[in-house]
């Protein structure tokens, strides 16, 4: 339903496992969404700059760029405010979560997930709705790093 | 015969020797003188009488005289010299001989020389007192060093005898062994072990006869199920000859082997459940690659398949949650408190030339201490070398969960997160070897990360997973050391009987009631003390109210002051009468009037399942053996008799009464070996010849 009333919005997906990124593909696509992918740390977020996706998939785990470090390039680069950022980690320990929203992440997801609750994750963040339970602004977009 | 007499009487006896020789010789010299003169002209022989009896009074006088003077200046005065030298050498006097010498001076150079030899003697005497003096202090001062050294030791030490009788436990001991009852001296330690592998490791190092050799080993409490372990090491045979004793120490690894456990357990279930799915799954997917081109009937296929991943799904999720919550279980985190965390690294910011202020609150932090110290001695350090900044804060913050969170900030170059991920995976310093900040991390189950606050301040983040505030600190452990040595060498009778009284072990106990009946009234509260080697253990104490499971009449209350909201709660008579029993074990059972307490208990021995059939002595009797049947026999009056004086306010507490009953019965232990009764034997003996005054209590009876 949302493909149908939502504007084509983008994503791209950070990640270097293959076949979960032929998986997204198809479900962003069939979701409505322009979907795009890189498969390493390296580029990405010049890819970002260049591309302004609305929404960042972005794996923990990557070969030589961390997630996390691209994660904070994000949000330390002020004309990429809007792009919304969604982790996603093999591991998703409270820690690794925290370490995340930290970092300027809207949203972590753990691996594996139920497509159910991606699909809802996708939405809420492309939506601009706030983080549940937490009654929280997703983030503003100032360039900050929240306090965990 | 004569040296049994006097000095002063001697004397005098030779002066009246003297006189009476001299007066005899001026007779015979006048009766002499009276013969040559012949023919003797008229009235000489009166003459001579008259010159005679002046001459003898004159000697006389004269010797009377002069043993006067020295009765005066040389007898008296040697025995007032003698009597005062012999009491400064037998009573401890130590004041100078002057009165003593001013009588004596004209006994030349004697009373100079006594004066010096007793001078002499008193420094002599306090000289070796002050040392002795000296040396008891020092001793005293190193046992109770020792004795605290002893009970901060953070494990559980005992040291028994070749019998297994604890002759010295610590408080962790107590902690330790006291689920089911307190550890006592001179107990069995095979009441609160297994004792399997106690006795294998004992056999194996007694008979090895290697003083140095200790055994490893791993047992378990006969209650509570705790798994201890230990190190036994065999003492040196004693000299006068009998097996030797052993020193144990103890650990609880209960915990330890829980963690473990569950670690395993969890384990093997990650397999089992992963293994269905994933080979569920595979299952379906081939036969749903060999379907491709069949139309139909692919709904039930597609189903199952989604319902395996699912299933697979929930399966992972869930096991990684409880990995994560049993991750820090087993990891040997301490309790630390933060004012000591936060003090060891202001040490270690101090010692790399870096300057750092601590802030937040008084909290016990579950955490490696020396850990974390490296983990952000090693972060600051690297901030400094790479430019970041040389002045940081320490700042610890409570959060609304169980933990804490740590934050080292600066004010100058943010660190990208990119970077500081590298420096978690690269050893933190020379001292600390291999350990990198990635590794402390995972044994504390957290992560850290650097942030920006909005102020423009950075900041390493590194959340601390359990905290809590200072000040709620677990019980005390009792600190106390209980030892007797002197049990390693006592040499054990076979029967009671023929036990001398010091030898054996007793329990002192006494019961308040509802009333004075025994067939109708009933506990409210129960004490007993322990006596071992003849003095009372001050912290072997048993000590309960009992529920009486009815009412406690006004009047009763008055004596004891127990009321019946005090019992509410209370353990009945069946479980306070079984703890009573195994805190009496294998002793002999003390009361003032013991046949009225014991007859409580009986009377409810089948409810307590066990038999209060132990040996028992009687105060009251034993009062009578040596105070004879006439005295008043009361506690009050036996304990006035012996000049032991009751509080009070413990009088008619069941406890005060027991202690007061403890110290008399002590003091009456000598006055019965006293009156030749050493055995145990010997007083029962005595005590029944006593039985019309009232029955004794021991089981016979």
């Amino acid at each position: 339903m949302a493909a149908e009333t939502a504007p084509r919005k983008r994503i791209l997906v950070v990640e270097d496992e293959d076949n979960i990124a032929i998986a997204l593909d198809y479900l962003m696509t069939r979701e409505g969404y322009e979907q795009e992918r890189i498969a390493t740390g390296a580029g990405a977020v010049e890819r970002i700059r260049a591309s302004r996706p609305d929404l960042v998939l972005l794996d923990v785990m990557l070969p030589e760029v961390s997630g996390y470090e691209i994660c904070q390039q994000v949000r330390l680069d002020p004309a990429l405010a809007t792009v919304k950022i969604l982790m996603m980690t093999a591991r998703g320990s409270a820690m690794e979560r925290r370490k995340g929203l930290a970092m300027g992440a809207d949203g972590f997801i753990s691996k594996p997930f139920e497509l159910k609750a991606l699909r809802a994750e996708v939405r809420r963040l492309l939506a601009g709705e706030p983080l549940p339970g937490t009654g929280e602004e997703p983030a503003p977009g100032s360039g900050d790093a929240r306090h965990g | 015969m004569v040296e049994r007499l006097g000095l002063r009487l001697r004397i005098a006896l030779f002066f009246a020797l003297l006189a009476l020789g001299a007066v005899a010789l001026i007779a015979l010299g006048l009766w002499v003188a009276g013969r040559r003169v012949a023919p003797a002209p008229e009235g000489m022989a009166a003459v001579l009488l008259q010159a005679g009896v002046l001459a003898g009074l004159g000697v006389a006088a004269l010797v009377v005289w002069v043993w006067y003077l020295f009765d005066m200046n040389v007898a008296r005065a040697i025995d007032r010299l003698a009597g005062a030298i012999r009491a400064r050498a037998h009573a401890e006097i130590t004041a100078d001989l002057d009165r003593e010498a001013t009588g004596a001076r004209y006994l030349g150079d004697l009373a100079p020389a006594a004066l010096a030899v007793t001078q002499s003697l008193v420094q002599t005497r306090s000289a070796l007192a002050e040392a002795v003096a000296r040396e008891t202090t020092r001793l005293a001062a190193e046992k109770s060093r020792l004795e605290t050294l002893l009970a901060d030791v953070p494990v559980a030490v005992l040291l028994c005898n070749a019998e297994h009788q604890l002759v010295f436990y610590n408080g962790q001991a107590v902690e330790l062994l006291g689920a089911g009852q307190a550890p006592g001296l001179e107990r069995n330690l095979l009441e609160y072990l297994r004792e399997g592998p106690v006795r294998h490791a004992y056999e194996r190092l007694a008979s090895a006869g290697e003083p140095d050799l200790a055994s490893d080993l791993l047992c378990a409490t006969t209650s509570g199920g705790h798994i201890l372990a230990g190190r036994m090491r065999v003492l040196r045979r004693p000299a006068e000859g009998g097996e030797p004793g052993y020193v144990l120490t103890l650990r609880d690894v209960t915990a330890d082997i829980a963690a473990h456990t569950s670690r395993d357990a969890l384990l093997a279930e990650v397999f089992d459940r992963v293994r269905r799915p994933a080979a569920n799954l595979q299952t379906v997917i081939g036969v749903l690659s060999e379907l491709e081109d069949a139309p139909g009937s692919r709904a039930d296929l597609d189903g199952a398949l989604l319902d395996e991943v699912q299933n697979l799904t929930r399966v992972i999720t869930e096991l990684g949650a409880r990995f994560d919550a049993i991750q820090t279980d087993w990891r040997p985190l301490a309790q630390t408190r933060s004012a000591d965390l936060l003090d060891s690294l202001y040490a270690r910011f101090s010692a790399e030339g870096l300057a750092l202020d601590c802030f937040g609150p008084e909290l016990i932090l579950l955490i490696d201490g020396f850990e974390i110290v490296a983990l952000l001695g090693g972060l600051g350090a690297r901030l400094a070398s790479n430019g970041h900044a040389r002045i940081f804060r320490a700042v610890l913050l409570e959060e609304d969960g169980p933990g804490a969170v740590l934050r080292l900030e600066w004010e100058g170059a943010a660190l990208p997160v990119g970077r500081f991920d590298q420096w978690l995976t690269e050893p933190l310093g020379a001292e600390t070897g291999e350990l990198t900040a990635r590794a402390v991390l995972q044994t504390h189950g957290t992560e850290a990360w650097p942030e920006t606050t909005p102020e423009g301040r950075h900041a390493v983040v590194v959340p601390i997973r359990s905290a809590r505030r200072a000040g709620r600190r677990p019980p005390p452990i009792s600190r106390a050391v209980v030892y007797d040595f002197a049990l390693l060498s006592k040499a054990r009778a076979q029967a009671v009987a023929d036990t001398r009284l010091d030898d054996l072990t007793y329990v002192v106990f006494d019961t308040e009631t509802t009333g004075l009946d025994p067939e109708r009234d009933e506990i409210v509260q129960l004490a007993a003390v322990r006596l071992v080697n003849g003095r009372r253990v001050e912290s072997e104490v048993f000590e309960t109210l009992v529920d009486p499971g009815r009412a406690i009449p006004p009047g009763s209350t008055d004596v004891h002051g127990i009321t019946e909201a005090m019992v509410r709660g209370a353990p009945g008579i069946a479980e306070a009468g079984a703890r009573f029993h195994r805190f009496a074990r294998g002793a002999v059972l003390v009361a003032h009037n013991a046949p009225f307490d014991l007859a409580f208990l009986r009377r409810h021995e089948p409810g307590i399942g066990a038999s209060f059939d132990h040996p028992v002595l009687d105060t009251v009797l034993l009062s009578a053996v040596v105070f004879g049947t006439l005295e008043e026999h009361s506690l009050d009056a036996l304990a006035a008799r012996l000049g032991i004086t009751i509080p009070d306010e413990a009088r008619h507490t069941a406890l005060g009464d027991t202690i007061a009953t403890a110290d008399t019965f002590l003091k009456l232990v000598p006055m019965l070996k006293a009156r030749g009764l050493e055995t145990f034997g010997d007083v029962l003996a005595e005590m029944r010849r006593h039985g019309r005054l009232q029955k004794d209590g021991n089981p016979r009876d």
